[in-house]
């Protein structure tokens, strides 16, 4: 099945151009980095744009790099630059434990890690991860640029709080300071390329102070805020983790829909967070599964 | 709206004019003629679309033509100049395809595979391939030649 | 029995070429991109594309169709609809027509077509079709569809015209019910001890074929209908294509269909199913070629779906675990369209027994009428459903006796010259062996343990068989011509859809003639020129086919025989064929290549020329075959050739909170009679294994209220990827020849998917004692169950 509608294509050369191309365009305008989500929304008719502007051609925005206590991931940075990093791995294994899930090579040679959070579909993979460490989301647009907190980007599903005429151009992923195991559990019915029927990312660092959040179980990606704090500086025991487990059916809202039934997802829930907790502990103290095992 | 794109497609300059709308498969199968490429399920679920977009592979579907300007494309047909490569003719000798729709995206992800980590694990074949589908054959013959071509120490492009 | 089996007598000396794993003779074109499949096919500028209109509705009349909004778009050459086409068309029975006349059965039903150059612009202007429907109140439940105050799906089903083994029952939802009775049912239930009974529900599949269908027509100036099809049916398609169309003056001559390679079938590119739009299309747009590409979705809603079953059994045994009795009711989920599903329903009617000696049988199989898509042929036809519950059923008789099930099934499995259930005699049959070796390749009996705490290992064991579903006079032919350097091209017109038939022909073509199969050529077909082959179905081919190959080659060996003795004098008894030569007993300084003669023939003494171009034809048909039986009973037919039966095991690790499952080991033991190519049938095996195990462990087709596909893609009607195989396979190859089968062969093809489901079912109660009674056994319906299972436990405690 072609694509049937009609649309302008642009390919701005920098930045400026493009928020330019975005201002002056009336109608629906739509960045083009990967496309893995795009393209195929643009068959489905799922989008109308008038106009594409592809950002491929902008320097600087497919970089990684070391911003000391955080790091950065360019617009441009592909889930495969992403496994393919050693910074990034030596400094979140989370992120790099989570891209290597993502459907396929073949995708993922293509697939950005910002575009995936701008889909913003509710199983997209990078939301938990990204929540669990706090990043910033680096917006440009006309009025300037913007940093917005990763807890407030996600609205909705495939709702953003990127604004009409603004692109991403990074996203900065806080390290937390001392060492930290951290853990990206994922709920799918294959092995292989499928899409998470749940997923909970938790970072564990040396102060005890975890990090957790679930997809695919609500509208958005989301944190566990009572988890977290029920947590908060203690060890883990059995009683303790109970407890955890005890609070995911008050942290998450799943639906039945046909990856999974609602009662299904809470349930794998209860035992990600378990699974999830107990190798990132194990990971923090250097003797967990290695990042990548299946915990499921 | 009409776009000259300019890009290498199996070691060859092309210029091509495409629509915006054009999909980089439809490119390559109608106005290319290259037709190893298929057209399985239109929504980078299958993998029997993939082509090597800059030694990469990619889901042609999923790319729009006007994208690949100034880019170099390698398909199946051009995996090779001289003929088979060993991979291949691992495949050939140890009957790993049946009814062959998947062999192009397979070759060619298996092929990226040993370029990258010329001694693959059992289980990195099967994450190379693992987001290219084939109902026939039950991927056991298809691993086992692409680890029959390692150990031959088989590189995919030489 | 003392008429000398031919296979004995080929088997009698070693083989050069069948029984080798010789590597397939299409290959080369596969892994390097030149294979050419109908959508690769270049037809030039002129090709015209075209989109059809779908109906969104389940069940609803068609009230107006106004296509002159998409009429008037730039770029449409026409527009047409069920009006321009009111004819009907159907394998076994005619319930269908090209596009739907005054009401739509099902979501999805071709309603109109835009036909444009621009593919993009037939899809715009498709949109711009407006039909109107009255709605009418969808069925989906084919037990629902049984009540007698159910709405009529076809109202018309008495008049529809049928092959005459089915039995519609009129003014029912009923299309066809086959029943097979086998002694006194009741007295089967009184003489046994146990007798336990139980509902098994199987849903809907989809095949799932990489390349989705794809169907090419040229009507030309003269006359001619050229069809370029995705197919596994060339000769059926024809048919069909000239009967359906016979109103435009059509005749079979007229109709060509041309088949290149085939991206998969599985039953789902059997028969005609989209590809009658095609042809009726072509008709209308003269002198251009029109293409239909499906989608994957339409793919899914809109080609064949295998149908969803209820099926309720009940089973008496003896406690020393003789089976007295077999109850077995199947009601099918049939859909809108039974056209080629009845005949799976028939199929199974027949043998819903398994491959089991069983005194007193009664099975109804009812092929329902349902507003759901067409159902209809789907590897396993019909058994990979009924045998999930009758093999899951005596897994529990047994295990209510006390009897261990493997042996069980060996005290209870058929042998050679039992008489089936319908009357005929079993024909000779590896099971016991299979039976045997499956399970010590499995280690059945010895308890595994995980080292992880939180799994658990258990073992199933299933038996299967399955016969070839064909009409009695079901055929196949070949024609053979050699080539000048000594090669041989082979025309035949069944597929080669993946599982290496042509190179088994090319094989036995060898074999009968000394012939390597890397010089021996065999075409896909063209009606024009090929000749004629009922269906690549029903696993048959290598048998049926493989006959005709067979018969061709030993007709041109004939030829070959002849002229040498015209010229040279030796007894024909006394020559034979060796290294592409031939040779004499009487002689062994004789050898004369066969590249010498086979197109020039042979110089006589006096200077003249003997023999020419050495051609065989040969064909096959079952001529002991027939389906006349009482409708009441299924008695005095020969409706099956033969079975091919075998046996599977399993072992699966269970993740007792998760429910994912991994299959460790599974092996597959299955009497193929011969094997032409040992590497295909362990193809076959390692290819259906994983198909059967994915109608286990993932897949099923899932509707909304409405009756509209909600899964009708790969992202969520995905197959197993290269993560999801077991971790290891073994093959079991039984050779316990077909006395009928070249060389001794009989079909693997379907077999190998069958037994997956139980082995699983079956493992899940050995591993969690939890019996799953319903298809998919998903690892979510695993883990919902064990939690279920622990409630229960709780509230007892």
């Amino acid at each position: 099945m072609t694509i049937a509608q009609v649309f302008d294509y642009q390919r701005p050369e920098s930045l400026e151009q493009a928020v330019q191309m975005l201002a002056e365009h009336g109608g629906d305008v739509r960045v083009l980095a990967g496309g893995t989500d795009l393209v195929a929304w643009l068959r489905d008719e799922a989008v109308a744009p008038d106009l594409l502007v592809d950002i491929k051609q902008i320097e600087g925005l497919g970089e990684i790099s070391d911003e000391g206590d955080a790091v950065s991931i360019g617009s441009l940075v592909t889930f495969t630059d992403v496994i393919n990093s050693g910074l990034v791995a030596a400094r979140l294994p989370l992120v790099s434990e989570m891209s290597a899930t993502v459907a396929s090579v073949g995708i993922r040679n293509r697939a950005t890690l910002v575009g995936n959070i701008c889909s913003a579909v509710p199983s997209c993979d990078a939301g938990p991860p990204l929540l669990v460490h706090g990043a910033i989301v680096h917006t440009f647009g006309r009025a300037g640029a913007r940093q917005i907190p990763i807890d407030d980007w996600f609205l909705g599903p495939r709702e953003t709080a990127l604004a009409p005429g603004e692109i991403v151009t990074k996203v900065v992923i806080p390290v937390p300071p001392g060492g930290h195991g951290a853990a990206f559990v994922r709920l799918s019915r294959y092995e292989g390329e499928d899409l998470a029927q749940a997923s909970v990312a938790i970072v564990a660092p040396a102060d005890h102070r975890f990090r957790v959040a679930f997809g695919a179980v609500a509208a958005t990606p989301m944190r566990a805020r009572r988890i977290e704090s029920l947590l908060e500086g203690k060890a883990l025991d059995p009683t303790l983790v109970a407890e955890a487990i005890a609070l995911v059916s008050e942290e998450i809202s799943p639906i039945s829909d046909i990856r999974a039934s609602k009662e299904f997802r809470l349930r794998m829930s209860e035992v990600m967070l378990q699974r999830g907790l107990k190798a990132a502990v194990e990971r923090l103290e250097g003797n967990g599964p290695s990042y990548g095992t299946n915990l499921m | 709206m009409r776009t000259d794109v300019s890009v290498t497609i199996n070691g060859e300059p092309w210029l091509l004019a495409v629509e915006s709308n054009d999909v980089l498969l439809e490119t390559l199968r109608s106005k290319v003629g290259v037709k190893s490429p298929k057209i399985g399920c239109e929504r980078g679920d299958c993998g029997t679309c993939t082509v090597l977009l800059d030694g990469h592979t990619v889901r042609s579907c999923l790319v729009l033509s006007v994208e690949v300007d100034g880019h170099e494309v390698v398909t199946l047909e051009g995996l090779d100049d001289e003929g088979l490569t060993e991979l291949q003719q691992f495949f050939v000798d140890m009957n790993s395809f049946q009814c062959g729709f998947c062999a192009p995206g397979i070759v060619l992800a298996a092929a990226e595979l040993l370029e990258e980590n010329s001694r693959p694990s059992r289980e990195e074949v099967q994450e190379a391939i693992g987001g290219n589908l084939c109902r026939c054959t039950g991927y056991d013959p298809i691993i086992d030649a692409v680890l029959a071509a390692a150990d031959a120490g088989g590189r995919a492009t030489q | 029995m003392t008429t000398l089996r031919p296979f004995e007598k080929e088997s009698t000396r070693e083989f050069d070429y069948v029984g080798q794993r010789t590597v397939r003779v299409d290959g080369l074109e596969k892994v390097s991109g030149a294979a050419r499949y109908v959508d690769d096919l270049d037809f030039g500028p002129d090709l015209l594309h075209a989109e059809i209109v779908e109906s969104p509705h389940a069940n609803a009349l068609i009230k107006a169709i106004d296509t002159s909004a998409a009429e008037a778009v730039p770029g449409v050459t026409k527009v047409v609809t069920g009006a321009d086409f009111p004819f009907k068309f159907g394998l076994y029975m005619k319930d269908r027509y090209v596009f739907a006349q005054d009401r739509v059965r099902f979501v999805g039903e071709q309603v109109a077509a835009v036909i444009a150059r621009d593919p993009k612009v037939a899809k715009r202007a498709a949109k711009l079709i407006d039909v109107s429907y009255e709605e009418l109140l969808p069925i989906f439940d084919p037990i629902e569809a049984l009540k007698p105050d159910a709405e009529l799906i076809h109202p018309d089903l008495g008049s529809y015209t049928h092959v005459p083994w089915f039995y519609p029952h009129e003014d029912t939802n009923v299309a066809h019910w086959r029943k097979t009775r086998k002694g006194d049912i009741e007295q089967g239930f009184a003489e046994a001890d146990v007798v336990l009974e139980d509902e098994y529900t199987v849903p809907r599949y989809a095949h799932c074929a990489i390349e989705p269908h794809v169907i090419v027509g040229l009507y030309d100036q003269s006359g001619r209908l050229t069809m370029w099809s995705a197919s596994q049916s060339p000769y059926t398609q024809r048919h069909l294509f000239a009967e359906a169309l016979a109103p435009l003056g059509l005749t079979h001559k007229d109709v060509r269909v041309i088949t290149p390679y085939v991206g998969g079938g599985f039953g789902g590119k059997a028969g005609v199913s989209m590809e009658i739009m095609g042809a009726a299309i072509a008709t209308a747009v003269k002198g251009h070629p029109v293409k239909i590409r499906f989608t994957r979705e339409q793919e899914f809603y809109n080609t064949y779906q295998r149908q969803g079953l209820v099926a309720h059994i009940k089973m008496g045994v003896k406690n020393d675990g003789t089976i007295t009795a077999i109850e077995h009711i199947m009601n099918w989920d049939a859909g809108a369209y039974v056209e080629y599903g009845a005949n799976v329903v028939n199929a199974a009617g027949l043998s819903a027994t398994g491959p089991y000696r069983v005194p007193n049988v009664w099975i109804d199989s009812k092929c329902i009428y349902t507003n759901l898509p067409p159902g209809g042929p789907y590897r396993g036809f019909g058994y990979s459903e009924f045998m999930f519950g009758l093999e899951s059923h005596v897994d529990r008789v047994a295990e209510a006796i006390g009897m261990d099930p493997v042996e069980f099934r060996r005290k209870n499995a058929i042998r050679e010259g039992d008489i089936l259930a319908y009357g005929a005699e079993m024909n000779p049959s590896g099971l016991i062996e299979a039976i045997d070796r499956t399970a010590a390749a499995i280690e059945w009996g010895k308890k595994e343990t995980s080292d992880d705490p939180n799994k658990a290992i258990g073992k199933g064991f299933a038996v299967f068989w399955k016969a070839p579903a064909m009409p009695p006079n079901a055929s196949s032919a070949s024609f053979l011509k050699f080539n000048e350097d000594g090669s041989m091209n082979i025309t035949v017109s069944g597929m080669e859809l993946g599982q290496g038939y042509l190179t088994a022909m090319a094989q036995i073509a060898g074999e009968v003639l000394s012939v390597p199969p890397s010089k021996i050529r065999v075409e896909t077909p063209d009606t024009d020129r090929n000749p004629y082959e009922w269906q690549t179905v029903a696993s048959h081919v290598t048998w049926s086919c493989g006959n005709a190959v067979h018969a061709a080659a030993v007709e041109a060996r004939e030829k070959i025989f002849d002229v040498v003795h015209r010229v040279h004098g030796y007894e024909e008894e006394s020559l034979y064929l060796e290294d592409e030569s031939v040779r004499s007993s009487t002689d062994p300084d004789f050898k004369l290549p066969l590249r010498d003669f086979v197109i020039e023939g042979l110089e006589a003494p006096d200077g003249t020329f003997k023999g020419g171009p050495i051609v065989g034809s040969g064909t096959f048909m079952p001529e002991f075959t027939s389906t006349s039986s009482d409708p009441e009973t299924s008695q005095g037919g020969h409706p099956n050739v033969h079975y091919t039966v075998g046996a599977a095991g399993v072992v699966l690790e269970v993740d007792r909170e998760t429910g994912r499952m991994k299959v460790k080991k599974v092996a597959l033991a299955v009497d193929v009679g011969k094997a032409i190519n040992p590497s295909l049938i362990e193809g076959q095996i390692t290819g259906g294994i994983v198909q059967g195990l994915a109608t286990v462990l993932y897949e099923d087709m899932r509707f909304s209220e409405k009756g509209k596909l909600m899964n009708a893609n790969f992202t969520d009607y995905k197959i197993p990827t290269a993560h999801d195989i077991p971790d290891e396979t073994i093959p079991i190859i039984i050779e316990v020849g077909q006395p009928d089968g070249p060389f001794g062969a009989r079909g693997v093809g379907e077999h190998t998917m069958i037994p997956a489901a139980p082995i699983i079912g079956n493992a899940i109660k050995d591993a969690l004692g939890i019996r799953i009674t319903s298809m998919p056994i998903t690892a979510e319906k695993v883990a919902l169950s064990v939690m279920k299972e622990q409630a229960s436990e709780g509230d007892e405690t």
